[in-house]
């Protein structure tokens, strides 16, 4: 690149400076301003650089709602119209697949269940999780880097390293098919990483806030209770949502662990509508899909940014 | 290996005791500064107790849950127990079944296919998107937005989508492809494309994340660089090669171990859209493990081939850390 370099900053410079001196000597008027035409090569420099970026988006815009697409309209026929309709967009559009799945009642089971399973665990990670970020952030104890690495590091293990053994230990102790070892589990699992964002958190809360509070005669309750708290509800609802999309859309634990038909959450109700029939009822089944998405579609555009917090500290291990 | 960012502010911890606004200002008085994280005035910080109290349930619930079993799994995998029987110990026996069986080669070539196709095609789209996201300043919000719509669909969701999307009969997929004369192709039919598609609908999962990170790199890398580049006359693609992609490394490499994690683990997507079928086309080593776990309920066996997932997750990302290291500081 040297000697093209050179000669194209040789002639940057020069063109610059003609420029300059034209202008200055100027007689007095204003540097004329000369809107210059644009040359093809620039022209389609500009196109190409456009459309390079335009594109991508357009790819990922297509991308992303291609499969949502597709599963709203198979979602909005009857199950013969799916193969008959030639067109992409449904001829007649119907809820009759909604109905449907509105009327199983293996549906409402797991509806509830994911919901005690999700409110569960979001609620016992924050109990857990604020806690110990505390002692972490403020305190100065003997082995607290130990300890905090221990606490955080489990976050590499898969979930799929923990389905024979959770399933065996789970018999062994009676707490198989149980939705509480299910919060427990969920609970344990998002644990490192609340732990490891709340910490983070708290470190740039300044001390002098508590100091003053204790000053003033609050004692410890008091200063998590109506400072600590109160300052760190951000960071409270990204864990939230993490710990409920954790209970809410957890499937290969939920599989092994709940093994009669009234303890099953929501992806696994919609798995085993799999398998049910021989040709499958994919209006039903796309009815029930979008239905396990809906609490997060109502709260979406209010949440996303909690979101986005939350998966980019996911890759934080 | 957290990286800071704009878009994101990922909290940083750390490890050591954390030094307060406080305790600097107290040695710039002229005080020694105390190591301690807090207060020299009151009693924050001080008691004794409270820090182990406080966080003994996170260490409880994490050693239970996390821990204990994956330790336990591991040392199971030496252990074997036959039905309503004892257990016994049987030494590296379930490895070497595990290794002298054909279906498992089979599994870890498939495991090979799947997780390096996942790695292309997430590297690729991942770039892509991050470096026109990057640019796309006005509409960020917004396109972010569309982005992580992924994020929140259950892998049995994705599956399910992902079924009716690559439908050989009716799904848009083959109408795309017959709109432009060609004909539709049998793609959970066929082993080969039954792959093509859990690799696809697997990206299309593990994405988000993927270009939340690189696009968070991308933002933080100093402008000065490029335009320095630029009054140099380099072209764009050199400043890519040059600048963008070594100052990226570090964002490049956590995406390829987060990857690889993800679809080296990952069970529920290819479980729910092909279970490992068609004609074994998508056995991949999760859907072994599990095949044998549940299915012949050989656990200990099953043991055997998570261990080696484990280890092989770990030995990718000893390797992709080597790499990207060597690549970072080259320029």
């Amino acid at each position: 690149m040297n000697r093209n370099t050179l000669r194209r900053a040789r002639h940057v410079t020069e063109t610059e400076s003609i420029v300059t001196a034209e202008q200055r000597r100027g007689w007095g008027r204003p540097a004329p301003t000369v809107t210059r035409k644009r040359t093809p090569v620039e022209v389609v420099r500009r196109a190409t650089i456009t459309t390079l970026i335009v594109m991508p988006l357009l790819v990922l815009v297509v991308w992303t709602a291609a499969p949502f697409f597709v599963t709203v309209v198979a979602s909005l026929q009857t199950r013969g119209e799916v193969f008959a309709n030639p067109g992409i967009l449904p001829a007649s559009p119907s809820f009759d697949a909604y109905v449907q799945v509105f009327q199983s009642p293996t549906f409402w089971s797991s509806l509830g269940n994911s919901v005690i399973v999700g409110a569960g665990t979001t609620v016992l990670t924050i109990a857990i999780a604020v806690p110990t970020a505390y002692a972490f952030a403020r305190f100065n104890f003997r082995g607290r880097g130990f300890l905090l690495l221990f606490t955080l590091l489990p976050r590499l293990v898969p979930n799929l390293a923990l389905m024979v053994p959770l399933y065996r230990l789970a018999v062994e102790t009676g707490a198989i098919d149980k939705l509480f070892t299910l919060i427990l589990v969920y609970t344990g699992m998002t644990l490192p990483l609340a732990v490891f964002l709340l910490v983070g958190f708290y470190q740039k809360i300044p001390v002098d806030v508590e100091e003053a509070a204790s000053v003033d005669g609050a004692n410890l309750w008091q200063r998590l209770r109506f400072i600590v708290m109160p300052l760190s509800v951000p960071a409270l609802i990204t864990i939230g949502v993490l710990a409920f999309r954790e209970a809410w859309n957890e499937f290969t634990l939920v599989l092994v662990l709940m093994t009669s038909a009234s303890n099953r959450t929501l992806p696994f109700e919609l798995y085993t509508q799999q398998g049910l029939e021989g040709i499958p009822n994919y209006p039903t089944q796309a009815a029930l899909a979008l239905l396990t998405v809906i609490p997060f579609v109502i709260v979406y555009m209010r949440i996303e940014r909690y979101v986005v917090q939350g998966i980019t500290a996911g890759s934080g291990k | 290996m957290s990286a800071s960012s704009a878009v994101t502010d990922e909290p940083t911890i750390e490890i050591g005791p954390g030094r307060t606004t406080r305790s600097v200002r107290s040695s710039r008085r002229g005080r020694p500064p105390k190591r301690s994280a807090v207060s020299d005035s009151t009693a924050i910080g001080r008691n004794k107790w409270i820090p182990y109290l406080f966080s003994a349930p996170s260490i409880i619930m994490v050693s239970l849950i996390l821990a204990y079993p994956v330790i336990w799994g591991i040392v199971q995998s030496f252990f074997r127990r036959e039905l309503g029987g004892a257990t016994e110990f049987v030494g590296v026996q379930n490895y070497v079944e595990m290794f002298s069986d054909p279906s498992f080669w089979d599994a870890l070539g498939k495991t090979g296919i799947f997780v390096f196709g996942c790695l292309a095609l997430t590297l690729v789209l991942g770039l892509v998107f991050a470096f026109a996201l990057n640019r796309a300043l006005g509409a960020l919000r917004f396109l972010r937005a569309i982005t992580i719509a992924p994020y929140i669909v259950s892998s049995v969701a994705a599956a399910v989508m992902f079924r009716i999307l690559f439908n050989g009969d009716f799904g848009l997929i083959n109408r795309v492809l017959m709109f432009f004369g060609l004909d539709g192709l049998p793609w959970l039919s066929d082993p080969t494309l039954a792959m093509v598609v859990v690799i696809f609908a697997q990206t299309w999962s593990d994405l988000p994340l993927v270009i939340l990170l690189l696009l968070a790199g991308l933002q933080a890398i100093d402008k000065s660089y490029l335009e320095a580049a630029l009054v140099d006359g380099a072209s764009p693609f050199q400043r890519a090669r040059h600048i963008t992609i070594p100052l990226l490394s570090p964002q490049i490499a956590i995406s390829m171990i987060w990857t690889s994690y993800s679809t080296l683990t990952g069970l529920g997507v290819v479980l729910a859209l092909t279970g490992g079928g068609p004609l074994r086309g998508t056995q991949i080593l999760p859907i072994e493990m599990y095949q044998t776990a549940f299915i012949s309920f050989q656990q200990n066996q099953a043991l055997a081939i998570g261990t080696f997932i484990l280890v092989l997750n770990a030995l990718l990302t000893l390797i992709y850390l080597r790499v990207s290291r060597g690549y970072g500081v080259e320029d």
